[in-house]
C-alpha cells in the first residue's frame, strides 16, 4: 500500500492502524447492522409499516449515538420507493444523544423519495449495492454540521433488490478529536483525506477540513477504512 | 408538482430538524407552510392529525392542535369532518404575489438594503471560499441550479436560493450555510416578485453564470465581485419596486 522512500517506524504504524481501526469499525458496524435490518424486515410478515421500522431502528440507533466516546452523531435507516409504497420513501433516522427524529414529517408526504434520490449517501449504496462514504459536506437535512456519512444498502434476500440504506453520520469534529493525536504521530504534515484527497482532518496548520490537498512526494500511504487514506505528508492545493 | 429542479430541496431540509426554542406554535406553522411552499405537501394532501404531527415535530399535543388551528386561520389548511375527515392543505396555498406585496409594503427602505448588505457579505465569503474549495462534481450540481427563462417565478425563486446554498455547500462551512439559511428566511417570499420580471431573470442568469465560472476557475475575488452583484440586482430590484409605492 504505501510508497515509501524510509521505512515508518512502529509508532508511525500503530498510530496508522489505529486510525484505520476506528474508521474500518464504524464500516463494520454498519455491515453487521445492514444484514441484521434485511433479516429483520424479511421476517416481518404483514405489510411494512412506519411503526414497525421505527421499532426495529430507534434501539440500534440510541445504542451507536450513546456509546461513550463514539463517533456516531446521528444514524438511521431510509426506505427505498417500494418498500412502504411505490414512491414513498421512509426515514427512520434520529440524532444526538436526545434522539431527534429527524426529517419526519416528510414521511407524511407520498412523494417523500424525490427527497432523497439524489443524494449520494442514499443514490450510490442504492445503485452499486455496495457501502459507501459520502463526504465531507455540509449536512444540510440532518445536522447542518460538517459530516461524514457512511451508508450501506439494506437487503431482504441476497438477489432480491435494495430496499433502503442504513447509514450513520460522523462528524468531522468528532473524528478530529479521535484522530488528531495519531496524525501528530505520524507527521507534522499527516492529513487524513477521502477518496479525492479532500482534507478531513490535518495536523498542518495551513490545511483546514474541506480544503483539496495533495501528497507530499514520497509520502507513506496509509488505508483508513474502505474509501479513505492517510497521507503521512500533504501539501494544500 | 415538485418546485425545486432538483426534486428534494436543501433548504426545506432545516426545516424538518426537530424545535427547540422560538414560539413552538409558529415554528410548526412555518415548517409546514415551507414544505408546502418546496412541493414536499402539496393542496389536497391529508396532513397528519395532531397526535402524529406532535409524535415527528416532537412537540405537545397542545402545541400541534394550536399549530393546526393557526394554519386553518391563516388558510394554509381545511379541515373536513365525518369520515374521510381530517385536515388537508388547502388550494391555492403556493406563495402569491399578493402575499410578497404585502411583505414588502411592511418593509422600510432602510431594512431592504441593510438585509441586502447582510445577505451580500455572507455570500461574498461563502463564493470566495467556495473558489478555493470546489472541484468538477461540485460545478456539475451548481450549474444543474441555473434556472432557464421559461421556467416560472416560483421555480426560480427556489433555483435561486438552491443555487446560493450550493455555494456555501461548495465552501464546506457549517456556519456560513446556516447563516445563509436564516437569511433566506428572512426574505420570505419577496424574491418571488423580481422573479416574475423577464429583465431581471435575463440579467440574473449572466450573473449565475458569472459566478459559477468563478467558483470552478478557483478566483475567489471574482467569484465574490460576481455573487454580490447577483445579491444588489434582487436588492436594487426591490428597493426600486419599493419607491414606487410612494
Amino acid at each position: 500500500m504505501s510508497e515509501t522512500t524510509a521505512s515508518p517506524d512502529s509508532l508511525t504504524l500503530d498510530a496508522a492502524g489505529e486510525l484505520n481501526a476506528a474508521i474500518t469499525g464504524i464500516e463494520g458496524r454498519l455491515e453487521v447492522w445492514a444484514s441484521e435490518t434485511g433479516t429483520a424486515l424479511a421476517a416481518l410478515s404483514a405489510k411494512i409499516t412506519g411503526t414497525a421500522v421505527d421499532k426495529l431502528i430507534r434501539p440500534v440507533v440510541e445504542e451507536l449515538v450513546r456509546a461513550p466516546d463514539g463517533y456516531v452523531a446521528g444514524a438511521g435507516f431510509l426506505a427505498n420507493a417500494g418498500l412502504l409504497g411505490p414512491d414513498r420513501s421512509y426515514i427512520a433516522w434520529w440524532q444526538g444523544e436526545e434522539m431527534e427524529h429527524v426529517d419526519a414529517l416528510a414521511n407524511f408526504s407520498p412523494n417523500s423519495i424525490s427527497r432523497y434520490v439524489k443524494s449520494e449517501w442514499f443514490r450510490v449504496p442504492v445503485e452499486t449495492g455496495q457501502a459507501h462514504v459520502t463526504g465531507p459536506y455540509v449536512d444540510f437535512l440532518c445536522t447542518d454540521e460538517y459530516v461524514l456519512t457512511f451508508t450501506h444498502p439494506v437487503f431482504c434476500r441476497p438477489d432480491g433488490p435494495v430496499v433502503g440504506i442504513v447509514g450513520m453520520d460522523v462528524t468531522v469534529q468528532r473524528l478530529e478529536r479521535g484522530a488528531m493525536p495519531g496524525l501528530r504521530r505520524i507527521g507534522e504534515r499527516a492529513t487524513l483525506v477521502n477518496s479525492d484527497g479532500r482534507a478531513i482532518v490535518s495536523a498542518a496548520p495551513d490545511i483546514a477540513a474541506g480544503d483539496l490537498t495533495a501528497a507530499e512526494e514520497g509520502c507513506s500511504v496509509y488505508p483508513a477504512g474502505r474509501k479513505c487514506r492517510i497521507w503521512s505528508g500533504a501539501t494544500a492545493l | 408538482m415538485l418546485l425545486t429542479p432538483q426534486g428534494a430541496s436543501r433548504s426545506l431540509a432545516a426545516v424538518f430538524t426537530p424545535i427547540k426554542s422560538r414560539g413552538l406554535v409558529d415554528e410548526v406553522c412555518g415548517r409546514i407552510e415551507q414544505a408546502v411552499e418546496t412541493g414536499l405537501l402539496t393542496s389536497g394532501q391529508r396532513l397528519p392529525n395532531e397526535t402524529e404531527l406532535a409524535a415527528a415535530l416532537g412537540v405537545s399535543a397542545v402545541t400541534a392542535r394550536e399549530a393546526l388551528a393557526q394554519l386553518r386561520t391563516s388558510g394554509i389548511i381545511r379541515t373536513a369532518r365525518g369520515r374521510n375527515g381530517g385536515s388537508f392543505i388547502a388550494d391555492d396555498v403556493l406563495p402569491s404575489r399578493e402575499r410578497a406585496l404585502d411583505q414588502l409594503r411592511e418593509l422600510t427602505r432602510l431594512q431592504i438594503s441593510d438585509l441586502g448588505l447582510h445577505y451580500q457579505a455572507i455570500a461574498a465569503a461563502c463564493a470566495s471560499v467556495a473558489a478555493r474549495r470546489s472541484d468538477a462534481a461540485d460545478m456539475a450540481t451548481l450549474r444543474s441550479f441555473i434556472p432557464t427563462t421559461e421556467e416560472d417565478p416560483l421555480q426560480w425563486r427556489l433555483a435561486l436560493s438552491e443555487f446560493l446554498l450550493e455555494v456555501a455547500a461548495i465552501a464546506r462551512s457549517a456556519r456560513l450555510a446556516r447563516e445563509l439559511i436564516r437569511l433566506q428566511a428572512d426574505l420570505g417570499t419577496l424574491t418571488l416578485l423580481p422573479c416574475a420580471d423577464s429583465g431581471y431573470r435575463v440579467r440574473t442568469i449572466g450573473l449565475l453564470e458569472e459566478v459559477a465560472a468563478a467558483v470552478e476557475a478557483h478566483q475567489p475575488a471574482a467569484a465574490e465581485t460576481a455573487v454580490k452583484a447577483l445579491v444588489a440586482a434582487t436588492t436594487d430590484w426591490l428597493l426600486t419596486e419599493q419607491s414606487q409605492r410612494y
